[in-house]
Order: structure tokens, then C-alpha cells, then sequence
């Protein structure tokens, strides 16, 4: 496989959130397998953040306490990681470990937790959500008792975060029992703890998924995992987010051969979809659509744009996919689903943010009315990161150039810098939201 | 799979003309120079409060109000003598309220004094320091 510019920009965008110019020129370079270890490996010494932190106007975050401001510390890792893939498998978790209407301080906490187990074992990783605070009281995992199991947090268990399918309903009912004993204590300012308390376990006999035991809590995330449905759930699963089209049934095997033989490690089969020939399909014609929180994070990141204004929370909200907020257990709906009219909308009033805030606002003299409408199309196509354009969307913008000072007497053009400055936010504008912009 | 047409873009020039517009002006001077409040968040539930932080410092304090729960709930903030500072009104279900009040040091009661909510225990207190 050839590797240019425009792979290297279809795997930032796929493995993280988008590639500057810089980027993708020097990992196109530097050639596929060196590109691949970089994005999946991380670099040396782990992540770290990198340009000035978030100040909105003069205010640093809070993210604990200011409403809001949980979203835009995630949006900055997002923006400044050294690391994307971290945080775009970090989205990942949150979407398929979908946790909701918790306190802010226990959703950070369990941020901190699937960026911690990101790319590593998946059985660590499902021990480490089942006793999560957060997760363990969205589901009534917390004070599900012996003498009153509840079947919740067993069902999506296998539902949603294992299996997907080949359980019954007494499977349920038994991980339910199997998974008693998790005890919440509080104190008049909030939740203390939740510990495991064995006299509140069901210590019976139970039998799940054919096995029979006193089976505890770690039983059964031993027996969902193992079990063989597991891994060609997770995998397909994993790359649902990375690709638009289905796998393959092949392709499904391989991969959950890939997992399986790694120990259930998260990075085998990930490195395995971004190394996929289906992942560099139709590089000139992206078919992904961008959820909200990749449009976003982005577009700051590939313009040069840090985060000093707030308004990536309320705009995220608008768009359908507010960070800590999931609609469901079942986390988001993906694809088209996000081209809503209203999240097409804000995804408009981005742009105007992005080219009045951001680094790809228009300086004063920077865009005489004399540039020829090739000359305009490339400033404002450097000026926003040199996103992937179409010949077609690139023709449809040197002609809005072209006619844009028809209405000027063009003895007045050489004198009109505020109309070429003009042209200049619009192209900007729409280069940053254009139909190419959606998707990746 | 989304395919659009290019045609939108136009039409896309007019809307973007317009919503340019719409981009709020800088903070004033002023706003920059006032003293930033603490915030305080505040989570409601049935029937209990969880408060992300208990101790502020003194002078202008925001609390930022959020009801998890199922039921209305309020956050009134009083002395420990019982005179009220402030409230925020009753809060639906999964929605929010800011509240800010300007505090001396002292010892404060947060309650919801909806029903007998405080009773059940939607009561805290917050230590403001000098």
C-alpha cells in the first residue's frame, strides 16, 4: 500500500481528530508502519498536553464544580493530547460503557478510568466500570442485595458491554445474584464510598452460561468475557467506530482471533482495523460521518484553535452529543443520525465561532479584493488547516470567489481590502462546514 | 453515507452571513476586572445533596445546581440562625439553577425546603473561610 498525505489524514481522523498540514506531510514521510506504532503506541513517556491550557477570558476550568467545564477539559485533552488515540478510545468507552445523570465528581473519575484502561485488557477494563461509582449507581449496581438483586446492571452486562446476544433471561436473573454485595455509604455532603460487603452477597449456587458455582462478581466478568460470543462482539463493535462499512464475516474472525490470542487486549484489534485496507477505501470520497465531539475537537485541533471561549459545551448539547451526558445506556446513535437540521445547524455557528475567535480569523489587510479566485480559495484553505477538499466543493468556492465583487465598480477593487476580507471569512467559514467537513 | 448537494453551499453563504451576526461581542473591561465567584456544585437528589466542594473562601460565591433526581428540588442558603440568603427556586428533573450570593466567613446551611425533603435529608453545610 502507497502511503500520502491523504492516509495520513484518513488515520488522524479516524484514530483521533484530524492531522495539521505539518502532520501529514511528515508522517507521509516517514511511511505506514512508522505512522501506524506512532498513532497506536503513543509516543514515548505516554501523553501529554501540549500548547497553552484553556483560559476562558481570563478564568481558568473548573471542571468539578463550574457546569460545563467537565466538557471543556475534555475537549482540550482532545485538542492537545499528544496521544489522540487515548482519547478517542477514551470516547469510545464512554459510548459503549454509557453512564449518565451522575455527579460531576464521580464522572470524572470515571473518565479518569477508561483513559487509564483505554488500549489495555478489556477484562481490566470491564472490573475496573463494574466498580465504578458512577456506573455501579446508574444502574443500581450499588445496594443490590441478597435478599433483593437487581437485574440492571446483569443485563446490560451482557447486552450491551459483552455479548449482544446468546444469554436467557435466567442468565440474568443469576449474574444478577452472582453480582450482589456492592454497599453504598454517604455523609451529608455526598456519596463516601461503595465497598464490597460480603454478608450482603448472595453466596448460593448459581448457574450461568452453563457454568455452576458459588459464583462471586469476578466470576462472571470471567464468564462474559470468555465466553464465545464475547469477542466477535466487541470487535465488530470496536470497528463500528473506525469504519462505515460492515466487517466482513472473515474479517470478524480475524480480529477475534486477534483478541482473543492477545489476552482480550484492546490494542491488537484496533491497531489491526486502522491497519485495514477498508479503513483507506475511496480516500478522494470519506463515507464517516464526524460525531459531534470529533467536529468539534477537530476543528479546534486542526486549526490551531485552543480552547478560550465556553462555547463548545452549550454547542455540543445543540449538536446531540453533550460529553457525560449519554441519552441512554445504550449510549449514542452514530451515523447519519447526527446530520440533524439543528446539530447542521450549530455545526454552522462553529464555523462562525472558529473564523471570529479562532486562528483562522481573518487578520485586517490580510486579503486584498485583488487576489485571483485560486489565490482566495488557497489562503482560506491554509488558513483553516488544508482540510480534505473535493474538486467539486473546491470549484463551487473559486466561483462564489469569482462573482463575489460583481456588484463592485472594479475601479474601486484595488481599494475594497474589506470586501476581500469578507470573501475571506466566508470561504473559511464554509470550508470549515462544507459537506466534506462532515464527514472523515 | 451522506452525499449532499453542492448547490447548498450558496445558500449556505447567505446563512452564514447571518449567523456571523449573531456571534456575541467580547466581554467588556469590567467584566474582565470583577472578582471571579468560587463555584460551588451542587448535585440534588431524593433525598440528599452531594457538594463538590464544602469550604470557599469569602467573598462571592456561585453555586451551580444540578437536579438528578426524579422529583422539584430547590437549594436555599441561610444562616446558621435560620435567615435566608438566598434560593434558587424550584428545579425540575434534570434541569439546572445558578445561584450567587456574596458570603462573610462562617458556617452555612444548604436545605431544599421543598416538602419535607430537608427532613429525609437534602441538608449540608458550607464552610466559607477568611
Amino acid at each position: 500500500m502507497s502511503w500520502t498525505d491523504a492516509h495520513v489524514r484518513r488515520l488522524f481522523w479516524r484514530a483521533g481528530f484530524g492531522a495539521t498540514p505539518a502532520e501529514a506531510r511528515a508522517w507521509a514521510k516517514r511511511g505506514r508502519a512508522a505512522t501506524l506504532d506512532w498513532v497506536v503506541d503513543g509516543p514515548p513517556g505516554g501523553a501529554r498536553l501540549r500548547g497553552p491550557a484553556p483560559n476562558i477570558r481570563g478564568r481558568r476550568l473548573d471542571p468539578v464544580n463550574v457546569w460545563g467545564d467537565d466538557v471543556l477539559w475534555w475537549i482540550d485533552r482532545m485538542v492537545r493530547t499528544t496521544y489522540p488515540l487515548q482519547e478517542k478510545l477514551t470516547l469510545i468507552w464512554h459510548d459503549h460503557f454509557a453512564t449518565a445523570q451522575q455527579d460531576t465528581p464521580l464522572m470524572l473519575a470515571q473518565n479518569r478510568t477508561l483513559r487509564r484502561g483505554a488500549l489495555g485488557s478489556f477484562r481490566a477494563l470491564l472490573g475496573a466500570v463494574t466498580r465504578d461509582p458512577a456506573m455501579q449507581l446508574f444502574l443500581s449496581l450499588a445496594d443490590s442485595t441478597k435478599q433483593a438483586p437487581n437485574e440492571n446492571y446483569a443485563r446490560e452486562l451482557m447486552e450491551l458491554f459483552t455479548l449482544g446476544s446468546g444469554y436467557t433471561e435466567r442468565d440474568v436473573r443469576e449474574a444478577a445474584r452472582a453480582l450482589t454485595g456492592f454497599s453504598s455509604r454517604y455523609s451529608t455532603s455526598g456519596l463516601v464510598s461503595i465497598a464490597y460487603r460480603p454478608d450482603q452477597h448472595d453466596d448460593g449456587v448459581k448457574t450461568l452460561l452453563g457454568r455452576r458455582g458459588r459464583l462471586g462478581p469476578d466470576d462472571v466478568l470471567d464468564l462474559v468475557t470468555t465466553h464465545r460470543r464475547h469477542a466477535p462482539f466487541l470487535v465488530t463493535k470496536l470497528w463500528s467506530y473506525f469504519v462505515a462499512t460492515p466487517p466482513s464475516a472473515g474479517t470478524v474472525r480475524a480480529l477475534a482471533a486477534t483478541y482473543r490470542r492477545s489476552g482480550l487486549q484492546i490494542k491488537p484489534p484496533v491497531r489491526a482495523i486502522l491497519s485495514h485496507p477498508a479503513l483507506y477505501a475511496n480516500l478522494d470520497a470519506p463515507d464517516l460521518v464526524k460525531c459531534p465531539v470529533v467536529y468539534v475537537a477537530g476543528a479546534l485541533r486542526t486549526t490551531g484553535t485552543y480552547v478560550t471561549q465556553d462555547y463548545a459545551t452549550w454547542m455540543l448539547e445543540q449538536m446531540g452529543q453533550l460529553p457525560f451526558d449519554p441519552p441512554s445506556v445504550a449510549g449514542w446513535d452514530w451515523g447519519p443520525a447526527w446530520m440533524s437540521s439543528n446539530s447542521m445547524c450549530q455545526r454552522f455557528a462553529l464555523g462562525n465561532y472558529l473564523v471570529t475567535w479562532g486562528r483562522p480569523r481573518v487578520r485586517r489587510g490580510s486579503a486584498p479584493a485583488t487576489l485571483t479566485p485560486s489565490q482566495a480559495f488557497q489562503r482560506a484553505w491554509s488558513a483553516v488547516g488544508e482540510p480534505p477538499v473535493s474538486g467539486a466543493t473546491r470549484a463551487t468556492l473559486e466561483h462564489l470567489a469569482k462573482h463575489f465583487f460583481d456588484d463592485l465598480d472594479p475601479r474601486w477593487r484595488d481599494t475594497a481590502g474589506w470586501r476581500g476580507e469578507a470573501l475571506q471569512g466566508t470561504l473559511r467559514h464554509l470550508l470549515l462546514t462544507c459537506p466534506d467537513s462532515q464527514l472523515h | 453515507m451522506v452525499a449532499w448537494r453542492m448547490g447548498s453551499l450558496l445558500a449556505g453563504t447567505v446563512l452564514a452571513t447571518v449567523l456571523l451576526a449573531a456571534v456575541p461581542a467580547a466581554p467588556t473591561a469590567d467584566a474582565r476586572r470583577r472578582t471571579p465567584a468560587t463555584t460551588v456544585g451542587v448535585g440534588a437528589r431524593e433525598y440528599r445533596f452531594a457538594e463538590y466542594r464544602a469550604s470557599v473562601p469569602r467573598g462571592v460565591v456561585r453555586f451551580d445546581l444540578t437536579n438528578y433526581g426524579e422529583d422539584g428540588h430547590d437549594l436555599v442558603v441561610e444562616t446558621r440562625g435560620g435567615r435566608v440568603l438566598g434560593r434558587t427556586g424550584k428545579v425540575g428533573s434534570g434541569r439546572r439553577a445558578v445561584l450567587q450570593l456574596h458570603l462573610a466567613p462562617g458556617t452555612y446551611r444548604l436545605v431544599c425546603d421543598l416538602a419535607n425533603h430537608a427532613a429525609l435529608g437534602m441538608r449540608t453545610t458550607l464552610r466559607v473561610t477568611r
